[in-house]
């Protein structure tokens, strides 16, 4: 069965996420309910950084999101860190972790939320 | 004649028949010559005598992953250093460097947080052989 990002990189993130107490998700969602988590792509997406072409392998770049509701500062704050640090705990072996944004307030629907993004990357091998 | 452009992407390597190309991130086949001049009463003349050549592989690191190429170059540089290997450098399609390296250790290393990375430099038994299609 060929592997796709999808099922073997995403969602396999969320899943070994899915013990931060949050709502995790592999995706963008359509309404985010905080505290979230989701797992999104910065720019590049993918690099190829491997030799030969004979089977595509990408270097895949993401940023986790992590989402606290924002109603006060001091404890949002808190929140949101408490968040990044058990995220920061459950990220499997095999990413590269890079740095966590500083916090910024967003207003998604009716929702305003704090938060930060952490990059991370990891190494995905196409296979038929 | 349009431009001819090879990339990274149309490399191949297998050293002791086993493919580098899922870790290798560059690979450089390097022959220098030492050459000899001389200054004759008709001028400089000029006579290789010896060529060294290195194979230089940068990989990301795969200790404890199946089949692991870092355990195995390590177990052939431990058991058998001066025991030469086969290798295969593909710089294109129809452009083949054969010949014979010796194992090296691969360094255990690691910068938090970035993958771990493996330079090797390989000493090639004598001048490989270019294979032109």
């Amino acid at each position: 069965m060929p592997s796709n990002i999808a099922t073997d990189v995403r969602a396999a993130l969320a899943t070994a996420l899915s013990g931060v107490a949050a709502n995790v998700y592999s995706y963008v969602p359509e309404t985010v309910t905080p505290p979230a988590v989701a797992i999104l792509y910065t720019d590049p997406m993918m690099e190829l950084l491997l030799i030969n072409k004979s089977t595509t392998k990408v270097k895949l770049n993401f940023v986790i999101s992590a989402a606290v509701a924002y109603n006060s500062n001091p404890a949002s704050l808190d929140n949101l860190e408490q968040l990044i640090i058990s995220i920061l705990a459950a990220i499997p072996a095999g990413y590269e972790i890079g740095s966590v944004s500083r916090p910024s307030v967003s207003e998604v629907g009716a929702a305003i939320l704090l938060v930060s993004d952490i990059t991370l990357s990891t190494y995905y091998t196409q296979t038929l | 004649m349009p431009t001819t452009v090879i990339t990274g992407r149309d490399l191949a390597l297998t050293i002791n028949s086993v493919s580098y190309d899922a870790q290798a991130t560059s690979v450089a086949l390097t022959v220098e010559q030492t050459r000899e001049i001389y200054q004759t009463l008709d001028g400089r003349a000029y006579k290789v005598t010896d060529a060294n050549s290195t194979l230089t592989v940068e990989m990301l690191a795969d200790w404890g992953a199946t089949g692991s190429l870092c355990e195995s170059l390590w177990t052939a540089a431990n058991s058998a250093p001066n025991t030469a290997i086969a290798f295969s450098f593909t710089a294109a399609t129809g452009a083949v460097f054969t010949g014979n390296v010796f194992p090296t250790f691969p360094s255990p290393n690691g910068t938090a947080p970035d993958a771990q990375t493996v330079s090797l430099t390989f000493q090639v038994e004598s001048t490989p052989t270019g294979t032109f299609s």
